[in-house]
């Protein structure tokens, strides 16, 4: 979870909340574009008789969409990681 | 009121960085009247009459716009799609995609100015709490105020309101994935799928949330279309502008007084277009990326003109191109580009849907064995035809294959298919070893009904057999 960081230039206090948005928003709407190509292809009846379940298609809409969310919203919370500025760190390395 | 109201002009663009990171000051965005009002009104009340609306009328025994996700099958308007026709889909969003650029191109953000379902159910939710809280004053006043009684009693007052409508927003969403009439029925009786109700709780959350607390912090920081719509905008798109020629200098004036004896022009600073924007900016410091095009600016601001015995339109609906006073051309080339797209993906469409085979069979070649010889001396492949009726009627299918002398299908071959059903059929194809000329060939299975339907299919297949000496 994003929080507020460390820094504390004037630009780099975006609020929690703001943080949060950008990490759970984009992810949610490639999620559900994922989940709609994803169930056009596959009946996830049949997915789950592969994987030895007895899912209903309902089940198994609902838990592919959080699936999806939730490796999606790993990769926008990396983005936002690795977006914090990190400069400060390197110069005190090469010193 | 916003933070913006104190802001000098000049200061915007230094503080546009601040404005993107700032922390969120809570509008009180005061209610407005006018044509405009009228039109975000009636678009208001059509949208979302459709939306709690549509999901409860059937037609001939089916629910006209039904995505049955548990059958994978979409019902609108009598027509039955599957997973197959997603092809169509896609020509439909193309389509969406390029009416939402040439709407832009042509009068700026109308989509998010009155269709957008932010703006509608924004729209629907201040008015509850308008009619809960009071108007804009009373609201602000009511924040401010002690935490009394008073002040726990209307809030949640205001919530459960909301809430009813969430639930009900929620409700009528899932009731476009579930038959509405058999999840109003399980509803009743506390029969409620699991699924069923996270979804509603889910919607109906999304809703209050987004409708009630985001608002126009959904436009602003979560929307893309926000954030390209510059591309699409150019000197003949229809703007809401302020006009700064006419307005500025701005300031306070007695009424009555000839704004040109005190050296000022028609912009009396009432800062009214500020306290009624529901994205809490000043129109008057040109395009910015927060308008949604809402036109509640021009609304009150005509409203004091008419009182100050100006002319309307100090705020009004321009071009660039007509502020500067030069011409306005609407069919300029970006637009012959969007309609020729647009009519030709419609043309392709429509074309499809008339001419689309509500028919689907799928021809898989059994693996166990290449091909058997019979006690005639036929050779024989085995086949499982997985029949699909995509038709609103049952239909009784035959199926003959052709494509080498003498094939037949054992037997001969029919299934009777429910409307929406798929059918699993075994097939044995025979074929006598002399018209047989190469290992693999070419056969076509044939799926025809005599129910006057016409439909029909020709699907191609491989028979394999021994290669003659």
């Amino acid at each position: 979870m994003p929080t507020q960081p460390a820094t504390s230039s004037q630009s780099d206090q975006i609020p929690a909340i703001q943080n949060l948005i950008s990490v759970l928003w984009p992810s949610f709407l490639t999620a559900a574009a994922a989940t709609i190509v994803f169930f056009t292809l596959f009946d996830p009846v049949q997915l789950g008789r592969l994987l030895g379940l007895e899912l209903s298609r309902m089940a198994g809409y609902t838990g592919g969409f959080f699936a999806f969310w939730f490796l999606t919203s790993i990769s926008c919370a990396l983005t936002c990681y690795f977006r914090r500025p990190c400069h400060r760190v390197s110069s005190v390395d090469r010193e | 009121m916003s933070s913006n109201e104190n802001k000098p002009a000049s200061a915007q663009d230094a503080a546009l960085e601040d404005e993107l990171y700032k922390k969120r000051e809570k509008l009180y965005v005061r209610e407005v009247h006018g044509i405009w009002a009228k039109m975000r009104n009636l678009a208001m009340f059509s949208l979302l009459g459709l939306y709690y609306g549509l999901a409860w009328i059937n037609w001939n025994g089916q629910q006209i716009v039904l995505f049955d996700l548990p059958a994978r099958q979409f019902h609108i308007f009598g027509f039955t799609f599957w997973p197959q026709d997603f092809i169509y889909l896609s020509a439909l969003l193309i389509i969406a995609a390029l009416a939402l650029f040439m709407f832009t191109a042509l009068a700026g953000r109308l989509w998010c100015g009155y269709a957008c379902p932010q703006t509608v159910w924004t729209e629907i939710y201040m008015w509850m709490e308008r009619l809960v809280e009071g108007d804009s004053r009373k609201r602000k006043k009511l924040d401010n105020g002690p935490r009394d009684f008073n002040f726990y009693r209307i809030k949640t007052s205001k919530h459960l309101v909301w809430l009813v409508f969430s639930l009900w927003t929620g409700f009528t969403f899932v009731g476009y994935f579930t038959p509405i009439r058999e999840l109003a029925e399980s509803l009743v009786t506390f029969n409620l799928g699991p699924w069923e109700t996270f979804w509603i709780l889910f919607y109906g959350f999304a809703t209050h949330g987004n409708a009630g607390f985001m608002r126009e912090q959904v436009c602003i920081y979560m929307c893309p279309y926000a954030r390209f719509q510059s591309a699409m905008i150019d000197r003949n798109t229809l703007m809401i502008s302020y006009d700064p020629k006419r307005g500025e200098p701005r300031g306070t004036r007695k009424k009555g007084v000839d704004p040109k004896s005190v050296g000022k022009g028609d912009c009396i600073d009432c800062s009214l277009c500020v306290q009624v924007c529901p994205t809490g900016i000043d129109i008057r410091n040109g395009l910015q990326y927060q308008c949604i095009g809402c036109a509640a600016c021009i609304d009150v601001c005509d409203e004091v003109m008419d009182k100050m015995g100006y002319e309307r339109g100090l705020i009004k609906y321009t071009t660039e191109n007509a502020l500067e006073g030069q011409k306005t051309k609407i069919m300029r080339p970006r637009m012959f580009v969007y309609i020729g797209i647009i009519s030709i993906v419609s043309l392709m469409l429509f074309y499809a849907l008339l001419t689309r085979v509500p028919l689907e069979v799928d021809i898989i070649r059994d693996r166990s064995a290449l091909f058997t010889e019979n006690r005639q001396g036929l050779i024989e492949n085995v086949y499982n035809l997985k029949v699909i009726n995509m038709d609103k009627d049952d239909h009784l299918y035959t199926i003959t294959v052709d494509g080498l002398d003498g094939i037949e299908v054992k037997g001969g071959a029919s299934v009777e298919v429910s409307t929406g059903e798929v059918a699993d059929l075994p097939l044995r194809v025979q074929v006598p070893p002399g018209s047989i000329k190469a290992r693999s060939n070419e056969i076509y299975f044939n799926i025809t009904t005599n129910d006057g339907s016409g439909i029909e299919l020709r699907e191609p297949a491989r028979f394999l057999g021994p290669v003659q000496r």
